[in-house]
């Protein structure tokens, strides 16, 4: 029985999401076709996707504003993804535990210093890389499908004695 | 019943999303070892694959592709992601893939607009 209340709300709620375990995380292992490769995937299952309420899109009224009137600032998040990194890293060894807490702590941190700079309608990204240093090479590589005239990322690269760190922020307008 | 069928439109399934990560990652680098001189390319394939498949689900959304390949070395790797986001229209996805000889991490982003 589809339920037909319409919940009313005056904005759409920008919600932050990391991945720090507030929500469930789902892992699912799919038996591989080949025998040399396995496959998991994970998601975050987010308790809006459940409610029944929120499945009514909320109709926003026109601004009629073609572009935004402030533009991401990259070159200053830049400045921020450096010292941020700089000064959490600079003497930490690479270990699996800590690691695991400073690649969320960080990105939290990161996704704080980023929304204090106050521009509005840019929905925020951050994605932190943390890996040990151990004679292995690897490559990372990101794409982008996307408004290149309104919407762009950041990316920094640390490196200390024991382990790498790769932070990217992106960046994108909301219509 | 037509705004129901709006919001299924304008959802991020991660269904949809990861079996078309798996298949591209399957696509480009299933049953090869790791080897350097290829790696650029193999990312570079994965990343386009995915995102050529997810625009042909002509949903409006804006998509970030990230792959991380990676040798395996014994080395450790962490990798976390902070989002904000509209928790309603907006997801991801990450698939790890791993075969012998390396490791491979996709996560797609999608957010509505």
């Amino acid at each position: 029985m589809y339920n037909k209340e319409k919940a009313s709300r005056p904005n759409k709620k920008r919600d932050s999401l990391s991945s720090l375990g507030s929500h469930e995380v789902k892992a699912k292992e799919t038996s591989p076709k080949t025998k040399d490769s396995i496959s998991t995937v994970s998601y975050i299952d987010d308790p809006g996707h459940h409610d029944d309420n929120t499945r009514t899109v909320v109709q926003m009224e026109n601004t009629y504003q073609m572009e935004p009137y402030k533009r991401f600032p990259a070159s200053i998040v830049n400045d921020v993804l450096k010292d941020v990194l700089t000064s959490y890293l600079q003497e930490i060894k690479y270990e699996a535990e800590l690691c695991r807490q400073m690649t969320k702590t960080i990105s939290e941190v990161i996704k704080a210093r980023v929304k204090d700079l106050m521009i509005p309608r840019y929905k925020i990204i951050v994605l932190i890389n943390i890996g040990q240093l151990c004679e292995q090479n690897m490559c990372i590589v990101s794409r982008c499908l996307w408004d290149a005239s309104k919407d762009t990322f950041s990316s920094y690269t640390f490196k200390n004695s024991s382990l790498f760190a790769v932070a990217n922020v992106y960046a994108v307008y909301f219509e | 019943m037509d705004e129901f069928q709006l919001a299924e439109e304008t959802a991020f399934v991660v269904e949809e999303v990861s079996t078309i990560i798996k298949e591209s990652v399957e696509g480009a680098i299933g049953g090869n070892a790791y080897q350097h001189n290829r790696v650029n390319q193999w990312t570079t394939n994965v990343v386009e694959q995915c995102l050529g498949q997810l625009s042909k689900l002509g949903k409006p959304f804006k998509y970030i592709v990230t792959c991380v390949i990676m040798q395996k070395n014994g080395a450790g790797i962490q990798a976390a992601s902070s989002c904000f986001w509209d928790n309603t229209t907006d997801g991801s996805c990450t698939v790890r893939w791993e075969n012998k000889s390396m490791h491979c991490i996709v996560t797609v982003f999608g957010l509505a607009l």
